[in-house]
């Protein structure tokens, strides 16, 4: 129930802070988060991916998580960099439904703290958690070193409970990865995003 | 409304650095107070319940169909004990010390200064919030045009942590459940939670 709660408390916490007032909190409380599950060394991307799949990593806290390691990010010499990776569910989905099944509807606050976040900071959001979401994958992908170099996470697109999509244009020129791939990854997957090496030589995309 | 998905436990996790968060800011008095508020805005939420007689209302409980074991497994084991089997945040809290480490002590002491000034069966912050909630919800329900009331009798936490309600006012509830202490503390083994229904007279 802490989860049907916790959509209380947005909507509680909207009204006396307001949607900036939330988001500020969520990014503070996602960097709490990152900053308690510590530092992780990988050797290389085969051994970093192997703990993706078997959810050792700070980032399987969200659940499964999918490598596509058929999207590898290349840097300009070719060699790779970084992959994408994917949730086949949305995190905040299960208590979206469960919000609906036993006390109605999502409140107001959800889509307007998104809307505000979309405006004012990174337009990817489909709900409040994305919010959170964001900045906690951030700071984890800091403390993760793959062949010694720290992490950078970009978060590529977003598929809500309507079937509303985000793609972020922004981040995907960073990596050189066209929209229409990603926008077909969005019929199978949930939720993009990106991991590469902090610092790498990036061939940006138009 | 029958039995709800499982909700990520991710989410949960996030929440309770929300309120850790939250502790920092306004102090474990003040998070007590959020946790009270926020319990009772939730069951307010709740849409009214009608249920034509007691044997339905427990029917209702069985299956997950009333707000009252909305969030929980409950099994009734006499018409007015209920038992919570697993607690419905047991799969947070192991998420939160498998990933993040030992439990943030916030959660801890405000259970304690909810025992210490409201009644004394929390063991965590969580309990605040789910036993409000239940007091707060039991009224929204009417069983036979009558009004249902709860009270806790005993709360134990999956590593053991156990609280049971005050020597004076466990006799009472006791009765109401139909249980004796044996049996009380034979559920207390492995169950959850152990609660009363009844209704206005």
């Amino acid at each position: 129930m802490l989860d049907v709660a916790l959509v209380s408390l947005i909507n509680d916490l909207s009204e006396k802070a307001g949607a900036d007032g939330v988001i500020q909190f969520w990014q503070r409380v996602g960097e709490n988060l990152a900053s308690r599950m510590g530092k992780e060394a990988y050797l290389g991307w085969p051994s970093f991916n192997v703990a993706v799949r078997e959810g050792r990593t700070a980032f399987s806290i969200e659940g499964e998580t999918v490598t596509l390691t058929d999207m590898a990010i290349m840097d300009v010499d070719g060699d790779v960099v970084g992959y994408l990776y994917a949730l086949k569910q949305c995190v905040f989905l299960p208590t979206i439904l469960r919000v609906r099944y036993s006390s109605g509807d999502l409140p107001r606050a959800d889509r307007e703290v998104a809307q505000e976040y979309n405006e004012s900071h990174h337009d990817i959001a489909i709900c409040n958690f994305c919010v959170f979401h964001e900045r906690f994958r951030e700071e984890v992908a800091k403390n993760i070193t793959v062949s010694g170099q720290p992490l950078n996470c970009l978060l590529l697109a977003t598929r809500g409970f309507t079937g509303e999509t985000k793609i972020s244009t922004k981040n995907l020129r960073k990596i050189g990865i066209n929209p229409e791939h990603v926008r077909a990854l969005l019929r199978n997957y949930e939720c993009v995003y990106a991991l590469e090496m902090r610092g790498a030589r990036l061939k940006e995309g138009d | 409304m029958a039995r709800l998905v499982e909700s990520n436990p991710f989410v949960e996790v996030a929440t309770h650095f929300f309120l850790e968060d939250l502790a920092d800011k306004v102090g474990i008095q003040g998070l007590n107070n959020y946790l009270i508020g926020l319990a009772k805005t939730l069951a307010n939420h709740m849409p009214e319940e009608e249920w034509r007689d007691w044997k339905e209302f427990m029917e209702a409980i069985r299956a997950g169909d009333t707000m009252l074991s909305a969030f929980e497994d409950v099994v009734t084991l006499t018409d007015h004990c209920m038992v919570t089997r697993h607690s419905p945040f047991e799969r947070g809290w192991r998420e939160y010390v498998k990933r993040v480490g030992s439990f943030s002590p916030a959660h801890k002491n405000v259970a304690e200064y909810y025992n210490k000034n409201v009644k004394p069966t929390a063991v965590n912050s969580l309990h605040i919030i789910l036993q409000t909630f239940r007091a707060a919800a039991a009224p929204r329900v009417k069983v036979g045009g009558k009004g249902v009331h709860y009270a806790q009798i005993a709360t134990v936490w999956p590593d053991g942590q156990r609280m049971v309600a005050s020597d004076a006012e466990r006799t009472e509830l006791l009765k109401k459940a139909g249980i004796s202490e044996t049996k009380l503390r034979i559920l207390l083994r492995d169950n959850a939670e152990v609660w009363v229904l009844w209704a206005d007279k």
